[in-house]
């Protein structure tokens, strides 16, 4: 290709790589901000000014989190629920996108409306709750993960995905004597990746993430914690710490490590693993895959 | 076949519905099995017993029984302790409970405990603590009284937490200036707001900056809730009240009146306006975040504080850790005029407006009575207090002695309460106050004078000799110069969540928060103007109403108490 360069397009590409590195730049700043912070000493903190590079290096901060019994069963946790909710989230959600994308099934109108119906209705944390326990999913692990495993939501995108491939596709493989199953499995989920990666993501992180149904449902069960549930209480204790020294006007507990610092700590304790996950997945962004499957 | 398969299609899809519905059998079996071995069925005194509590209040040093401490509580009482503790906001557990009627044994639901009594969680102690509560009733003395719920509903639903009859020795408010500053003006006298005015103006001019920048004046700090410590108190603490959160409740009359709206206040946030416009109170006061004042303290540059105690400590460590020890606080009982004492050590009395109770899912509460008893006991109150004779604490003629380098783990190690379990079982367990004797004429908590003013620092102590005290307190008007409060105090008065006083009392938030700092920032004499309004504000959301609601709940509080 021939690339010439006007003054205009040189001015458009300044501009273009400017705001990407503002962008970028906007975008890292509070992460490294918090790194700098989480390696800081705690009381040095306190007197501010401390941007991308700790002034008074330490590893305290951390090691008062590793301090924590628990941390190692809530990791192993916090892995298991991330890859069995992603993995089982991914392949109910697509199985039922495929159904629902199917035009020549008859119920698939009322059935998505009524799976529209949960995007707008929720059934608030009480009824929730004691759904949970009727269901004697309290005190399990699998309450972190059947409660979530279909995502209307997701369940649409993914459908809208497999829409738009050629229907071409799933006809010639039904000449081919493919039965629902086999085209779902070696058509559909294939040509799906992309979008699976992204759900997949929603999924992980999401699930990667929270810890109030760990509260809610097991949080008597040191056997079934998860990683950010204990950071949170980490996180609380070292908040109640300040008010509790403040109430009892009592300096005898006093050299504590401050929640900001914690607060700082606890972040890349939990980012870190998480975004290990990505460059994994960056692949499957960027493929179109369908490309050149059928001529017409 | 090709209708057929579509017809197929819907039971998959229907299946994936319910997917989400799936229940596991095996695990509510596990749920109740383990329940059940939990209860027992303990009737000997010291057969193991688990006993489950949930605390609405994180303990940061819960040691799941396994300090030294812990130990030797399991070994006296059998008692395994099973807590829960919340993250986040604690209401939502409480109200699951509330809903579901599931409760742990023990329950400390702190000031939500309204939900949980309004849904009839808790049990009537005041039968158990007649029969099996001898220690309970000599920890509360009088004062047991104050743990009854209401003049309605005169039950003990639990037993209040905070050291009961304890000894104030520091302030825990006040007007603070630079031990710096005052040493420099060569100590003057500081009574009035006149006198804290004069003397940060006086360093202000002599040093302008302080290390390079800027020096501040005054800076206050209006962060959210915050703006009650530093704005807003203080009003009522330079105008002769004591700590009545909203309230000022004359000592004679008993009536109470929100405190904005009394005249001396309007003084004092006059002299605040006065303040700002001569350029004394820092700019950014009312925009500052909490931690952007603490590092502003923490830079030394600020000569002048008003505020509580606990809100500056962190950067006052911090100043210390860099080595400016004359960059730290002293406080003083500024009052607007000669006419008015400052009142921080007027005691409330006991008010333990929140406890631990026993909830009625409990099974045994018989046996769990007797653990509370005896935790209010000499011998748990000092084992949890000192800890462990031998370990750490020895007794030499009689008195139990710390040996310096124990107290220094206890002074440094953040961790110490875990690993010993010291402290561990007292909040929000009932716990004698500081400054309270035992049989043997010691103290129950290790605390003492000598103790607080072996932390001070030097320039602390000259500036101190050189207002003729040793201790920020002989500053203080005397705590037998007031009387006990009848009331305990008022901010502990539920106003019921129902009523208009409630909403009241929330729209009178969001009008002073706003109206204050405009008030303070205007130009002088735009002042009156704008008090008056705030003042005809104030009549508008209903707060001669509420004044009238809580004169009913007080005055029933005062008969309560007193009875």
């Amino acid at each position: 290709m021939n690339y010439r360069t006007t003054p205009g397009s040189l001015a458009f590409n300044v501009f273009l790589y400017g705001s990407m590195l503002l962008i970028g730049i906007v975008t890292i700043y509070p992460f490294l901000n918090l790194l700098a912070i989480s390696l800081n000493d705690s009381l040095d903190t306190v007197r501010g000014g401390i941007y991308v590079w700790p002034r008074m290096f330490t590893w305290n901060n951390y090691e008062q989190i590793f301090m924590y019994n628990d941390l190692l069963t809530a990791f192993r946790n916090s892995v298991l629920r991330t890859v069995l909710g992603t993995v089982l989230g991914i392949l109910s959600g697509s199985m039922l996108a495929y159904v629902l994308s199917r035009k020549d099934f008859i119920a698939r109108k009322p059935i998505s409306l009524f799976f529209v119906l949960t995007l707008y209705f929720s059934g608030g944390l009480i009824p929730a709750y004691m759904l949970m326990r009727d269901l004697g999913l309290i005190n399990s692990f699998w309450v972190y993960i059947l409660p979530g495993i279909v995502n209307a939501w997701n369940v649409f995108v993914i459908r809208s995905y497999v829409d738009g491939l050629p229907i071409s596709l799933q006809e010639s493989a039904k000449l081919d004597g493919a039965s629902d199953l086999t085209i779902y499995f070696r058509i559909i989920l294939p040509l799906c990746k992309p979008v699976l990666a992204t759900i997949g993501l929603f999924v992980a992180v999401g699930q990667w993430n929270s810890w109030f149904d760990t509260f809610l449902y097991n949080s008597t069960n040191e056997e079934l914690t998860t990683l950010q549930y204990e950071l949170m209480k980490i996180l609380s204790d070292t908040q109640a710490g300040d008010s509790s020294q403040a109430r009892l006007g009592s300096s005898e507990f006093a050299n504590q490590v401050s929640p900001e610092s914690i607060r700082a700590s606890i972040t890349m304790v939990a980012t870190l693993p998480i975004l290990v996950v990505y460059p994994f997945l960056q692949r499957y962004f960027v493929k179109g895959l369908t490309l050149g499957a059928v001529k017409s | 076949m090709k209708k057929f398969g579509n017809w197929l299609a819907l039971p998959l899809a229907a299946s994936l519905v319910f997917l989400s519905a799936c229940s596991d059998g095996n695990n509510q079996n596990a749920t109740e099995g383990s329940k059940a071995s939990e209860e027992g069925e303990a009737s000997d005194a010291l057969s193991p017993i688990t006993i489950t509590m949930f605390s609405s209040q994180p303990n940061t040093q819960w040691e799941d029984m396994e300090s030294p401490v812990g130990q030797k509580i399991k070994e006296l009482t059998g008692v395994t302790l099973k807590p829960d503790f919340p993250v986040g906001d604690p209401m939502q557990k409480l109200s699951l409970m509330a809903a579901s009627a599931e409760y742990p044994d023990l329950i400390f639901a702190n000031n939500n405990v309204n939900t949980i009594i309004n849904a009839g969680g808790l049990i009537d102690l005041r039968p158990l603590i007649e029969e099996h509560g001898p220690n309970i009733k000599k920890l509360y003395g009088d004062y047991l009284n104050r743990l009854k719920w209401s003049k309605d509903d005169p039950a003990i639903y639990f037993l209040g937490t905070y050291g009961v009859n304890e000894v104030q020795w520091e302030p825990r408010d006040g007007f603070m200036l630079q031990h710096e500053v005052v040493k420099e003006l060569g100590y003057p006298e500081l009574k009035t707001v006149k006198d804290f005015e004069n003397a940060i103006r006086a360093y202000m001019e002599k040093y302008p900056t302080i290390d390079g920048q800027p020096t501040l004046g005054l800076s206050l700090l209006a962060d959210d809730w915050r703006i009650a410590q530093s704005v807003t108190n203080p009003a009522v603490f330079a105008t002769g009240g004591s700590d009545d959160g909203e309230w000022y409740i004359d000592d004679e009359s008993k009536d109470p009146v929100i405190h904005y709206t009394r005249p001396e206040e309007k003084e004092y946030f006059q002299w605040l306006n006065h303040m700002f416009n001569s350029g004394l109170i820092d700019p950014d006061s009312f925009v500052q975040k909490y931690d952007q004042y603490k590092a502003k303290i923490a830079s030394g540059r600020v000569l002048g504080l008003i505020d509580s105690e606990w809100q500056f400590r962190e950067p006052e460590q911090a100043l210390l850790q860099a080595g400016k020890p004359e960059r730290t606080y002293g406080m003083y009982p500024i009052v607007l005029n000669e006419t008015f004492k400052n009142r921080n050590f007027q005691s409330p009395g006991y008010s333990g407006g929140t406890g631990v109770g026993i909830s009625v899912s409990a099974e045994d509460p018989v046996r769990i009575i007797k653990f509370l008893d005896w935790l209010c006991s000499e011998e748990a109150q000092i084992l949890n207090n000192w800890g462990i004779e031998g370990e750490h604490y020895t007794i030499e003629d009689g008195k139990r002695v710390i040996s310096p380098e124990e107290m220094q783990k206890r002074l440094t190690d953040p961790q110490y309460g875990k690993k010993t379990g010291i402290g561990t079982y007292l909040y929000p367990f009932p716990e004698y106050g500081v400054g309270v004797q035992d049989s043997s004429g010691q103290t129950y908590k290790i605390d003492s004078k000598e103790q607080i003013v072996g932390k001070y620092t030097d320039i602390e102590k000259e500036v101190l000799k050189n207002y003729g005290a040793t201790m920020w307190m002989d500053l203080y008007p005397k705590v037998d110069e007031f009387p006990v409060k009848p009331w305990g105090a008022a901010w502990q008065i539920n106003i019921p969540q129902d009523s208009d006083g409630a909403i009241t009392m929330q729209k009178l938030n969001e009008v002073v928060r706003k109206r204050i700092p405009e008030m303070i920032m205007a130009k002088p004499d735009a002042f009156d103007g704008l008090w008056d309004s705030f003042q005809a504000e104030l009549t508008a959301i209903g707060v001669p109403e509420l004044e009238e609601q809580f004169q009913g709940l007080l005055n029933e509080r005062i008969e309560m108490f007193s009875e």
